[in-house]
Order: structure tokens, then C-alpha cells, then sequence
């Protein structure tokens, strides 16, 4: 029998977005990984803000809240609140996932036959649905609250 | 065996997240749509509304537990992302030390402002 070689099937940092056939799921799970990488770029900022800016009191603080209301800024918070949508239900399902709860009782995999991510589908894509009208909410917020 | 209960942790801190950054989400960004439900926030990013919350030990402790799990989650979740290029063992070691170190220094920064700010409005 061939041995394995260790790192046989290394990939390097392009493993982080290609390692095979995706499925559905598996780009959910690459955008899981992309938005909560900007959410903690956005983490980052945000506690600068919120220590070292307000700290210095009133006058400091007003100044910055000012500066994000540059509409630049306003669309990075947009997509931060699109980006938070999406991971935390995402986010919820993976646990669900995970943890295997709800995924319907294991079957025996005789041709042809559904794995229970496949089975689960119809509910992954009504669930993007719901994060697409949230993300809509939160637009419409935006707009709705004055630049 | 260690790095299945941090992921299991990954997963605990993610629902906890989930309902404490909510209420901040909400708080902060659906003022029109929650004076649509006839409650009233004004301009949470004011001054004022941010002074009279950060004078509340509510607020300052629900805060202080948001920024420990949302910590723990994101870099734990980069230090996955990292380790995921399979390095060697010291590497391993270095890159989980540099990251709890920073989530260390950042907790402290992050956890020293809203207690200065809880103590300054009791004394005023
Ligand atoms: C709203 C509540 C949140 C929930 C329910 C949640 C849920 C999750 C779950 C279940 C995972 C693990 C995915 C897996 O390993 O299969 C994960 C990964 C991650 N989360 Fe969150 N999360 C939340 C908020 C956040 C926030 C606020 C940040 C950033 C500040 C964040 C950053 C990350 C990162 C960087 C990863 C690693 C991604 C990866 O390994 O591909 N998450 N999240």
C-alpha cells in the first residue's frame, strides 16, 4: 500500500479558497470566514475609537462621530452591518451544523442518495433569503436615518 | 483534542455574541425602525445618550462581556485561519502566543475606558 506522505496534499495559502469541488455550502463558508475577518478589522477600529478617542471627552468624541459621517465611512458601516448579518445567522446555522442538530436522521448511502447538507438545502437557501431582506432592513435604515 | 474545545468554545462564545451585539446592533443603527415601533431612541452616538449609558454598571458589564467573547471568537477564528497553513511546531506555538498576548493588551485598553467612565460619573 502507497504510504501517505506527510503534507502530501498541502495546498498553501491557496487551500483558503479552492481545496476542491465546492458545493453551496462550502462558498457560505468562505464568506462566513471573509465577513468575519472584516468584522474584526472593523473590531479594531472601533475600540480605538471608543478608548483612546473617548476618553479625551466631549469635544474629541463629537469630532469623530462627525469624521464617520463622511459617507465613505457610512458605507464601510453599512457593509460592517450586512457583514454581521450574514455571519450571525450563518453563524447559527453552522452551530446547528456542527453540533448535528436538526439534520434528520443518518440514512444508509445507497446509490442514489442525499447527503444531509444536501437534504438540508431548501432551508440554506431560505435562510440566505432572510439575510438578504434583514440586510435590506438595515439599508433602508440607513438611508431612512440621514446620512 | 485541546483545539476541539476551543472550537466548541468558538461556538458558545458565537451564540452569546449573537444576543449581546444584537442589542447593540439594534440600539445603535435601527433608530428608524424602532421609532416606527413607537420606541424612542435619540441619536445613540450623541454625547449625552452615550454618557448617561456609560454611567450605568448595566451597560458598562454588558459591554465588558461583549468585548471578552467577541474577542475570544475573532481571534481564536484567525488563529484557525492561520494554523490552517499547517505550520511547524514553534511556529504553531508563536502564532498562538503573539495572538493571545493582543487579545490580552486589547481587553485591558478596551475594558479601562468604560470603567474610568462608570467611576467618573459616580463620584460627579
Ligand atoms: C453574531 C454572532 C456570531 C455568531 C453566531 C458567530 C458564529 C461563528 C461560528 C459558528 C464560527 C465557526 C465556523 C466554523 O468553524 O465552522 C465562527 C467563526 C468566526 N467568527 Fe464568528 N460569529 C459571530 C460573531 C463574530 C464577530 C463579531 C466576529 C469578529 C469580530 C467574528 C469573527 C469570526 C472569525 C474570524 C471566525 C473564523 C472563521 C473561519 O474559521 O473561517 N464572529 N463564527
Amino acid at each position: 500500500m502507497k504510504q501517505i506522505q506527510p503534507r502530501q496534499n498541502y495546498l498553501g495559502p491557496g487551500g483558503w479558497v479552492w481545496a476542491g469541488k465546492y458545493k453551496l455550502e462550502r462558498y457560505l463558508y468562505l464568506l462566513h470566514r471573509i465577513t468575519g475577518l472584516g468584522i474584526l478589522l472593523f473590531l479594531l477600529i472601533h475600540l480605538v475609537m471608543t478608548t483612546i478617542f473617548r476618553i479625551q471627552g466631549q469635544d474629541v468624541w463629537e469630532a469623530t462621530i462627525a469624521l464617520l459621517h463622511n459617507p465613505w465611512f457610512k458605507i464601510g458601516e453599512y457593509l460592517v452591518a450586512a457583514a454581521f448579518v450574514y455571519h450571525a445567522l450563518n453563524g447559527l446555522r453552522l452551530i446547528l451544523q456542527e453540533l448535528g442538530f436538526a439534520m434528520g436522521r443518518p440514512t444508509p448511502p445507497i446509490y442514489p442518495y442525499k447527503d444531509s447538507l444536501r437534504k438540508k438545502r431548501p432551508w440554506t437557501i431560505a435562510l440566505v433569503a432572510v439575510i438578504v431582506i434583514l440586510a435590506l432592513v438595515f439599508f433602508y435604515d440607513f438611508i431612512a436615518g440621514g446620512w | 483534542m485541546r483545539n476541539t474545545y476551543l472550537q466548541f468554545l468558538q461556538l458558545v462564545t458565537g451564540i452569546f455574541i449573537a444576543v449581546l451585539l444584537g442589542i447593540h446592533m439594534v440600539i445603535m443603527h435601527l433608530d428608524a425602525i424602532l421609532g416606527f415601533f413607537g420606541v424612542d431612541v435619540t441619536e445613540a452616538t450623541s454625547w449625552e445618550s452615550m454618557i448617561e449609558r456609560a454611567g450605568q454598571g448595566v451597560w458598562a458589564g454588558l459591554y465588558i462581556a461583549l468585548l471578552a467573547f467577541v474577542l475570544y471568537h475573532a481571534l481564536n477564528g484567525l488563529r484557525g485561519i492561520i494554523l490552517e497553513l499547517a505550520p511547524s511546531a514553534t511556529t504553531e506555538r508563536i502564532v498562538t502566543w503573539v495572538i493571545i498576548a493582543f487579545g490580552i493588551i486589547a481587553f485591558i485598553g478596551g475594558t479601562y475606558v468604560p470603567l474610568a467612565l462608570l467611576a467618573g460619573q459616580e463620584l460627579s
